[in-house]
């Protein structure tokens, strides 16, 4: 199984990789990871690609080779797309970092519905609003886990709950234990309710 | 309670490692008595894990002042019989050759390994040289890991070949095992052997050509040892691949084949798999100098070859040779047939279309209309200088005081964080070389008749690895040059490594700060300024008071660096003074964004077009002295320079 982790400097993008990481290595799981961080300051693009299971060769996963993509940020979902089977599962959080370069007419940043519409040509998006949830938990620093949250409920990996709440337990300080349980559990249930909310509009 | 290092895991254990943790693993497990190196993208946290490490475990750790000197460093503890590091990127080789080429004619005493970060990418560097050419130029063997077990592995037999030859040897690595993250059987750590004796050798160790010149010899004969020792060890391995399964080498029979150096074994393994074509592998591990009877072996039962290795088609060029000289029937490919580029790194895509090109197979999908729609929406993001980063507000200053004289002029730059402020809008520096060589150069440019204003920009970290000489031959050549030093008193850009001005080192111990205004004036320059990074107008007003000084001028702008501050302000507890917008003064006019460029910047169109600013402004205030209309402030600021009387209180 090949998973694609995808944001912006800031995000926790590498510990979040790194957290799946050590629950499929607690789970049994052959795993390799390959990240890119060269200028990993705030607001920069940052990628890693989990490799999990016989996937687990090279460090990088293949064009279109990846099933699932936690995404951080819309349009670093979309920078990544190229790498994803048709059809496979993105978990987006919809909270957008447009940089000062943007509004500088440096780069541009496309219209939100745009990127969505793009992505769901091809993929089954689950969109959350992970950022928000974290700072119901308590803080913003807290999205990742979220976003882990949302990728244990949808059950796509074939890693155990306990083992991911363990990995993020021996990541943070004692004092934070139970404002990220909580925020995985919103992350949890924010999945439930897009699941649900998609059966009734169909 | 600080937390255990993960390098530290017991015997038996199997841990996720990055690929620098599983290197510096490997030394514990070598029992390196000495480490030495110097920061650089993606190697620095060879060295920083060792750090982390050194006082507990009893081994020696230190960031030196440059590679040049690191690596003399762990050759003098070489020669007192101990086991010795040097950790660089690989940039820095280019300045440890003027000793390596020597060292290596002298040969080693203690094991003597140099870590070299390759990066064929670029990532986070300026060229894509290849190390293995240093290799061939000093005779110094290059070992190659291909994943993170290996690298720990292999770190440790790279010592034990050093002791064998008495040579130094290079460990090859790129960012996709550095940076990557690998599950790693952990060995037994042994304790450091640091029992150093000198035992004095003259006619080895006084290069005098005298002495020397019967040493060539010997090296040669030591690299025709490597060649035979590197025949028969285990690093190298060769596969059958069939019908995408692999087998043990001659099971099945097979005419074509691939040598796979370094991390590009598993790229070929699973394109095999994926399309079944059937070959005959090599995964090379020692590519300087090439295990020459084994590849005759391995060659000479095959039509063709096609050679996979990042950077340089080194591996291709002494194959040929070989081939050439063993009069082989084979085919060699690879870069020069344009099957393998010439650039970046590889991955299983780029692998893929090799295989593709040659056998008319199907690997990489296609990226179809939904795909190559969004691609065309996707713009790369521009990276700029952090917010509250006192280079934004130095180079601002810059640009401000060339832009008042009016008359022109060149900022020649450095190597450093401060490489952001070249993007617009600071537009902050007109030429990035090397390290150190912006004042040199900035020399060159003011003897060369120009009549604009030449000025320099230089880090303190930067300055004290390869900048004093150039400043002293400024002075001492008559230069007219005003040059600048950015001193946040770390250096930032690799992750805020201590420098000679930080007054601590890797091992924590507290040491002198090295005194950068004394340093200056004791190179003989009479005009010297220390200002506030963030007092913009002293700034403007005295570069071009410099610029009409007919001479070497130093301005020093000092500040720490945003990270720094926003990591104390956090630790601290203190409340962070952002700036705000009052909407009603706020016209929508951008000067700010177009003026600073700050990436705490944003926009919002509601209820009409104004600035906002996001949580993470540190408050340093240099938007508020940019806004004609007064509508930037930092509320409960403390008085004094904007921005500043936090970072005093942050920084004590």
């Amino acid at each position: 199984m090949n998973v694609i982790l995808c944001g912006v400097g800031g995000n926790g993008v590498v510990l979040t990789t790194r957290i799946i990481a050590e629950a499929a290595l607690r789970d049994g799981i052959k795993v390799r990871v390959g990240e890119v961080h060269g200028l990993a300051m705030r607001g920069g693009t940052v990628v890693s690609h989990l490799r999990l299971g016989s996937d687990a060769k090279g460090v990088l996963v293949p064009l279109r080779k990846a099933d699932i993509l936690l995404a951080f940020e819309p349009l670093e979902a979309l920078r990544q797309m190229r790498f994803l089977k048709r059809g496979a599962k993105v978990i987006l959080n919809n909270q957008t970092y447009v940089g000062v370069d943007a509004h500088l007419g440096l780069s541009k940043y496309p219209e939100v519905c745009d990127i969505l519409e793009k992505i769901e040509a091809a993929q089954d998006i689950v969109d959350v609003p992970a950022s928000r949830l974290a700072i119901e938990s308590g803080s913003v620093i807290m999205t990742n886990v979220v976003m882990l949250g949302c990728l244990s409920a949808s059950k796509e990996l074939p890693i155990s709950r306990d083992s991911l709440i363990d990995a993020i337990k021996s990541r943070v300080p004692p004092l934070m234990i139970d404002s990220n349980i909580k925020a995985f559990e919103l992350g949890e249930k924010a999945f439930q309710d897009w699941e649900k909310n998609v059966v009734c509009q169909a | 309670m600080k937390k255990k290092s993960k390098i530290l895991g017991g015997a038996g254990e199997t841990v996720l490692l990055t690929g620098n943790e599983a290197v510096a693993r490997g030394c514990l497990e070598a029992g390196m008595a000495v480490g030495a190196g110097y920061p650089g993208t993606p190697a620095s946290t060879i060295m920083e894990k060792l750090g982390e490490v050194a006082n507990e475990l009893g081994f020696w750790a230190e960031f030196s002042v440059n590679e040049a000197v690191a690596f003399e460093v762990a050759a003098g503890s070489s020669l007192a019989g101990v086991r010795s590091l040097m950790s660089t990127k690989m940039l820095g080789v280019n300045l440890i050759a003027d000793a390596l080429t020597v060292i290596s004619v002298t040969g080693v005493r203690g094991g003597l390994v140099i870590i070299t970060a390759d990066d064929p990418q670029q990532f986070s560097s300026q060229n894509a040289e290849d190390t293995r050419f240093f290799g061939m130029l000093a005779k110094v063997p290059v070992l190659e890991p291909g994943d993170g077990q290996e690298a720990k592995d292999m770190m440790k037999y790279a010592f034990e070949l050093s002791e064998e030859l008495e040579l130094p040897v290079f460990f090859r690595i790129t960012p996709r095992i550095c940076h990557s993250s690998f599950a790693v059987e952990l060995g037994e750590i042994r304790k450091p052997k640091r029992d150093g004796k000198f035992i004095r050798d003259p006619k080895r160790f006084v290069t005098i050509s005298t002495y020397s010149r019967p040493r060539q010899p010997i090296l040669h004969e030591k690299i025709a040892r490597a060649k035979k020792i590197f025949n028969t060890n285990t690093w190298n391995r060769i596969y059958d691949h069939q019908n995408g399964k692999v087998f043990e080498k001659g099971s099945v029979y097979n005419t074509f084949g691939v040598i796979a150096s370094g991390l590009t074994y598993p790229y070929v393994e699973e394109v095999l798999e994926a399309t079944k074509i059937n070959a005959r592998v090599m995964k090379l591990a020692t590519t300087y100098p090439l295990p020459e009877d084994y590849m005759v072996d391995f060659m000479s039962d095959l039509d063709q070859v096609l050679i996979i290795e990042e950077n340089d088609g080194v591996t291709e060029l002494q194959s040929r040779a070989l081939a050439q000289r063993k009069r082989l029937n084979v085919r060699i490919m690879g870069k020069d047939d344009g099957l393998i580029p010439l650039s970046g790194e590889l991955n299983p895509d780029i692998v893929g279309a090799a295989f593709e090109k040659l056998f008319g197979v199907k690997f990489q999908e296609d990226l179809t209309e939904p795909y190559l729609e969004a691609q065309e929406l996707v713009s790369q993001r521009v990276p700029s200088l952090c917010a509250g980063c006192p280079h934004r507000s130095s180079f601002y200053a810059l640009r401000e005081a060339l832009r008042r004289k009016g008359k022109g002029g060149a900022i020649m730059g450095d190597r450093g964080c401060y490489n952001q402020g070249a993007y617009e809008p600071l537009e902050g520096m007109d030429t990035c070389i090397c390290m150190g060589a912006s004042i040199a150069m900035a020399s060159g440019l003011s003897h060369s008749g120009t009549k604009e204003p030449v000025l320099s920009v230089i880090g303190d970290g930067t300055f004290y690895h390869a900048g004093i000489p150039s400043l002293l031959n400024a002075v001492h050549n008559r230069s007219n040059i005003v040059s600048l030093i950015f001193d946040n008193s770390i250096t930032a850009m690799t992750g805020h490594q201590l420098n000679p001005g930080s007054g601590v080192n890797l091992m924590g111990q507290h040491t002198g700060f090295a005194n950068l205004k004394k340093i200056v004036e004791a190179c003989g320059v009479e005009h010297v300024h220390v200002i506030n990074a963030f007092d913009v107008e002293k700034l403007v007003e005295t570069v071009m008071e410099e610029i009409d000084h007919d001479g070497v001028s130093v301005i020093i702008s000092r500040a720490p660096c945003a990270l720094v501050v926003e990591r104390n302000i956090r630790k601290k507890k203190l409340k962070m003074h952002s700036a705000v917008v009052e909407l009603d003064k706020c016209v929508g006019c951008k000067i700010c964004m177009k003026k600073i460029g700050c990436p705490a910047f944003s926009w919002s169109n509601d209820p009409k077009p104004h600035l906002e600013i996001l949580s993470h402004c540190n408050g340093c205030g240099l938007c508020v002295e940019m806004c004609p209309f007064g509508a930037i402030s930092i509320p409960d600021r403390p008085d004094g320079v904007l921005g500043i009387s936090i970072k005093k209180e942050v920084t004590k």
